[in-house]
């Protein structure tokens, strides 16, 4: 890869990354961590993309998803990654602003529920594109991007009341 | 029309309230510790330097060299004899010729 090719790259997919790591992290310091350590893999071993298998925005966004769990997980090594049993509780709204009480609920979602919700809500990707990235079925992400927006739902009740629907606190 | 409802629970009302969550761009001093950082034009000039194939710098190189020998030979050349103006030149109008003859030991 030519310097420019890399300059291009990083230029084109700077911001998705950087929103996606964020997201993920919760911290913006953590994202420009891993944006960075991102495209330094990409600078030392640009034979590790392979374009017959997707597009390099999927493999960039696949080598910081990886990037992302692997703190995650050192954060907190005995959490589950995506625990089915998990229903997070509904989020006390008093005195935050809304977007940070909706930080926090997506912060909340298990990390493999998170990822899958990032990308399909905040970033518009495929289903089928998001299974390439995260390395899963179709139908496992199907499902976490189900149980991740139950999750939110129940989280977020207090605000999504506010807006006239029907959903309860909790299930 | 949803953006994303594949999962089959696809809801326009979580979806609107998920997006009041923005967070910006990638800031410039990520571009800086990925790029490194950008330099003014003139700080280029004074530390910059400029990659340039072997073969390009040998033939620049041996141009300069031919250049100076040039050069030094163009300095070291003798003058070339100035020209000579014949318009002051005016014709002899008096002239005395003395012989002078020399002594073969005729005496």
């Amino acid at each position: 890869m030519t310097d420019p090719e890399f300059r291009e790259a990083y230029r084109r997919h700077k911001d998705i990354l950087y929103r996606f790591a964020w997201r993920m992290t919760g911290s913006p310091a953590s994202a420009e961590d891993l944006v960075q350590d991102c495209f330094l893999a990409l600078l030392r071993n640009p034979a590790a993309y392979d374009s017959q298998r997707g597009t390099l925005r999927s493999f960039l966004i696949g080598v910081t998803r990886n990037l992302a769990l692997k703190k995650l997980r050192g954060e907190r090594p005995l959490g589950e990654l995506d625990d089915e049993s998990v229903a997070c509780p509904v989020i006390d709204p008093d005195g935050r602003e809304r977007a940070e009480i909706v930080a926090r609920a997506v912060a909340a979602l298990p990390p493999l529920q998170r990822e899958t919700l990032i990308l399909a809500e905040y970033e518009e990707m495929p289903l089928d594109e998001i299974a390439r990235v995260v390395g899963a079925e179709l139908a496992a992400v199907k499902s976490r991007l189900h149980r991740a927006r139950e999750n939110l739902r129940r989280m977020l009740a207090p605000l999504l009341e506010k807006k006239g629907t029907a959903y309860g606190s909790c299930r | 029309m949803d953006r994303v409802d594949d999962a089959g629970n696809a809801d326009p009302k979580l979806s609107e309230l998920l997006q009041e969550w923005q967070v910006p761009g990638a800031p410039r001093s990520l571009d800086e510790r990925v790029l490194g950082p950008r330099r003014r034009w003139w700080s280029f000039l004074l530390t910059g330097s400029i990659r340039m194939p072997v073969p390009v710098a040998v033939a620049i190189a041996a141009a300069l060299l031919m250049m100076a020998v040039a050069l030094a030979r163009q300095r070291t050349a003798p003058p070339a004899p100035s020209s000579v103006n014949l318009a002051d030149f005016q014709p002899v109008r008096d002239l005395h010729v003395r012989v002078i003859r020399g002594d073969h030991g005729a005496r």
